[in-house]
């Protein structure tokens, strides 16, 4: 608003822009509080604890907007903050509406913060949510006016309901002082705006004009009229003071009313009480000829603080650039690299001769392993992140399509990698969409098969052995198997009869297939499944749907917990060793010839158990010979990725092992078939295969 | 040196008054909230202590009441950082045994010169 005072971020010499990031994270961080705690809030019998949280999300953004001069934020703030406050002292009762509005206000400011963030956007109206926050705090029912040109209606027609106050109004820097005059003649000519008195102008401002204003309307109202006359920033509105006496504008925003009604420095001490001051109260003259005392005397303190202040600081959590943490897990990466040839050239040596050196080696191995993982725990963050999103998007949702869904949360404590987390967001999101458009049935369905009005969506995480597991469950109309397998026949899929359900339930993952009768804007149609399975793939995990018909389905995503290490299994072809994600190593076994079949000059394909597989034989794809020259004899491994399967023909198999995952990108350049690279116990570079990528290579 | 403990829930608040304390030559211990005050409080003498109004688990009040009765910060200047300045939260902090209140915003100029009444 405009009398905030925005030009504050250079004061004592301090810049408050360094801490802007700080404010907008948690910012965010409150603004997400908000919102749970708001889904969460039960408006027959709101919880006292409950609705004091919310306050508290509301005031500490508040308190920080109007610090670092985020005014458009401070002002909406302000007003949720008035209206929770009310609620928490319960001189008002909660309902939907004030639910809605608190909603939308947190999006809005949201949005503004993006925007101070500097991630573009229009600027956000928020006259409406103003007055709708407004109408709540004043007892009546959120009335959405439209925007601009209602504003003076709107104005004259909320008037009346409230009490009038004086404020002091000043205008200026004007080129021409006769531009405020059309400001007395709104006040003229729209009857309730209140009334308007021109006060002298002081001389040392000649510029500005002064006005007295006896109003009910609310500042943001007044201003958004005035601004067809003067422009945003020439308006400031102050308390009124009685004598006149010039109030410091410094003071801010929410100084209003009476209690600001004397001249008040922004502090105060109280007679007598310990440590006071022994001047007491600091009069007006004192406090003003001491501010630039102040002022000047920070000035020098704050030149020395190039050389740190000895002082403690002392807290709970520090904020660390990724970056930082990312170096390293890197560096860690290397230990592990180091140490594991340390323990591979130390394997021959003799233990009773080495006895000290090899134990500690041992040590070392322990101490490495313990580091790396306390090292990957930086990373991780728990899933609640992501679930935090889920209980507003559902509510929204199921509003939209008219059903009745609650969402129930497990594991939310359960931590995965924070670049894991961020990746599988989306796909998430799909599958809880999915389940609340296609899953869940109307209410009324529901009752007339006897389920409960409310349809349950489970969200939960788990850790299983080196992987954590995301199921998302709903108890909805379930998979049909018919209606899948006619489905998939229509798009030439090969779908027999006899085909078993968890193979039926994959169609759903083909691209293109979509089974809902009616395509909705909410799930869209059907071109999801198949990105949310490659998605997923492309993180090294895996989706597996479970379901019976009228009783809800099941899909459970199976992720690793890091992208840097990697269980791996290695292989040799010639000299080189390739690794091979284990997770998709389906078999190994030995080949002959006859196995082996050339169709068509293109390509080769195995037989195993009736079934033919396309044959890659890595050597051609690498250029790199094989020992064996006849190529009568081989190990070929099976991979499946992407819903395919080959064979790759390989010298031996090296063994299983967890690797440290280097970018070959950033490092080197992007190699085809190549996902990244690791180093071996023996210092060798090992690749590391994208069978996503191989299997693509055979289809073609 | 002079020892001040800040107290605010909310972490810019906290970086940006610590940052102007320190650069003015102050030593600081920075809490989350009162709890987190009382307890780091406990042990060590402040020469001022910088408390938010409105927090998790205590307030600032509270927090005040509480220091008022260990012998050790009966006469340390505690000053209420507060966004209402009205005359019951003003009664409520001499009632606690306050010394003074500053009204949220403000900026690091006004909270030096406010300290400087109080520390010598």
């Amino acid at each position: 608003m405009a009398e905030m005072n925005t030009d504050n971020s250079q004061s004592a010499g301090i810049d408050l822009s360094q801490f802007y990031q700080v404010f907008f994270e948690e910012a965010g961080e409150n603004l997400d509080n908000m919102e749970r705690l708001l889904l969460g809030l039960d408006i027959t019998q709101a919880d006292d604890e409950e609705l004091n949280a919310i306050f508290r999300c509301a005031h500490s953004i508040k308190g920080g907007a109007a610090t670092f001069g985020f005014s458009d934020v401070a002002e909406l703030t302000h007003q949720m903050e008035t209206l929770l406050d009310k609620l928490r002292r319960h001189e008002l009762a909660p309902n939907a509406s004030m639910v809605d509005v608190l909603l939308a206000s947190g999006d809005a400011l949201k949005a503004q913060l993006a925007r101070h963030q500097g991630n573009g956007g229009d600027a956000i109206d928020t006259t409406d949510l103003l007055a709708n926050v407004r109408a709540l705090v004043a007892g009546q029912a959120p009335t959405a006016v439209a925007a601009a040109p209602a504003v003076v209606a709107q104005v004259a027609a909320a008037a009346p309901a409230k009490g009038k106050r004086l404020v002091e109004l000043r205008v200026g820097p004007l080129s021409n002082l006769a531009q405020a005059d059309e400001l007395r003649d709104l006040f003229k000519e729209i009857e309730g705006l209140g009334t308007i008195e021109d006060l002298p102008s002081f001389p040392d401002q000649a510029n500005t004009r002064r006005f007295k204003l006896e109003t009910a309307s609310a500042e943001s109202d007044l201003l958004d009229l005035f601004t067809f006359h003067v422009s945003r920033e020439e308006v400031v509105f102050l308390p009124w003071s009685e004598g006149g006496v010039q109030v410091d504008p410094d003071k801010g925003l929410f100084e209003g009313g009476a209690a600001a009604a004397h001249e008040e420095p922004g502090y105060g001490f109280f007679d007598n009480a310990p440590g006071a001051p022994l001047s007491g109260v600091a009069s007006a003259s004192s406090a003003s000829a001491e501010v630039v005392q102040a002022s000047s005397a920070a000035a020098k303190p704050a030149a020395k603080a190039d050389k740190p202040a000895a002082g403690g600081l002392e807290s709970s959590t520090i904020r660390v650039s990724v970056e930082k943490v990312d170096q390293l897990i890197n560096l860690v990466g290397e230990l592990v690299i180091t140490q594991a040839m340390l323990a591979q050239n130390s394997r021959g040596l003799d233990p009773v001769l080495y006895q000290q050196l090899v134990s500690g080696l041992t040590d070392l191995d322990r101490n490495t392993r313990d580091l790396q993982e306390a090292v990957m725990s930086i990373r991780m963050i728990p899933m609640s992140t992501v679930f935090s999103r889920f209980p507003r998007m559902l509510r929204d949702l199921a509003n939209k399509l008219g059903k009745k869904v609650e969402l129930v949360m497990q594991g939310e404590s359960t931590e995965l990698d924070k670049g894991l987390v961020e990746k599988i967001t989306d796909p998430l999101t799909h599958l809880v969409r999915n389940s609340c458009d296609h899953g869940v049935e109307m209410p009324a369905d529901r009752l007339a098969r006897g389920k409960p009005e409310v349809g349950t969506i489970t969200l939960a995480a788990s850790h299983q052995g080196g992987s954590i597991v995301i199921e998302v469950r709903d108890d909805g109309r379930g998979l049909n198997r018919e209606k899948l397998i006619s489905k998939a026949r229509e798009k030439g899929i090969d779908a027999p009869d006899t085909m078993s359900d968890s193979d039926c339930w994959n169609l759903i993952f083909a691209p293109g297939f979509s089974t809902a009768d009616e395509v909705t804007d909410v799930s869209g149609r059907g071109v999801g499944m198949d990105v949310v399975k490659r998605n997923i793939t492309s993180l090294g995990g895996t989706v597996e749907i479970d379901s019976a018909e009228g009783y809800g389905m099941r899909v459970s995503v199976r992720l690793p917990l890091t992208l840097a290490i990697m269980d791996g299994m290695s292989v040799g072809v010639g000299e080189e060793v390739y690794i091979l994600p284990l997770s998709s190593v389906v078999e190994s076994f030995q080949v002959n010839e006859e196995m082996v079949k050339t169709i068509g000059g293109s390509g080769r394909v195995v037989e195993v158990r009736e079934e033919y597989m396309p044959v890659i034989e890595l050597e051609k794809v690498f250029g790199v010979p094989r020992f064996d020259w006849e190529h009568t004899s081989g190990i070929m491994v099976v991979v499946e990725a992407e819903g395919g399967r080959v064979a790759l023909l390989v010298d031996e198999l090296l063994g299983q092992q967890q690797v440290v995952v280097k970018n070959l990108e950033s490092n080197y350049r992007k190699v085809n078939d190549v996902s990244g690279a690791t180093i071996m116990g023996d210092g060798r570079v090992a690749l590391i295969l994208d069978v996503g990528s191989l299997v693509r290579r055979s289809r073609h | 040196m002079h020892s001040i403990l800040a107290v605010d829930d909310s972490a810019s608040m906290r970086q940006m008054v610590s940052f102007t304390l320190k650069s003015a030559g102050y030593n600081v211990v920075e809490a989350v909230d009162g709890q987190d005050a009382w307890e780091k409080a406990g042990g060590r003498s402040f020469d001022l202590v910088l408390t938010d109004q409105n927090m998790p688990r205590m307030d600032g009040i509270s927090l005040t009441k509480k220091l008022r009765e260990n012998p050790q910060f009966k006469a340390t200047p505690i000053l209420i950082l507060t966004t209402e300045s009205s005359d019951q939260m003003k009664m409520a902090g001499r009632s606690a045994g306050a010394t003074g209140w500053l009204v949220k915003p403000f900026d690091p100029n006004k909270l030096l010169e406010v300290i400087k009444k109080v520390i010598r």
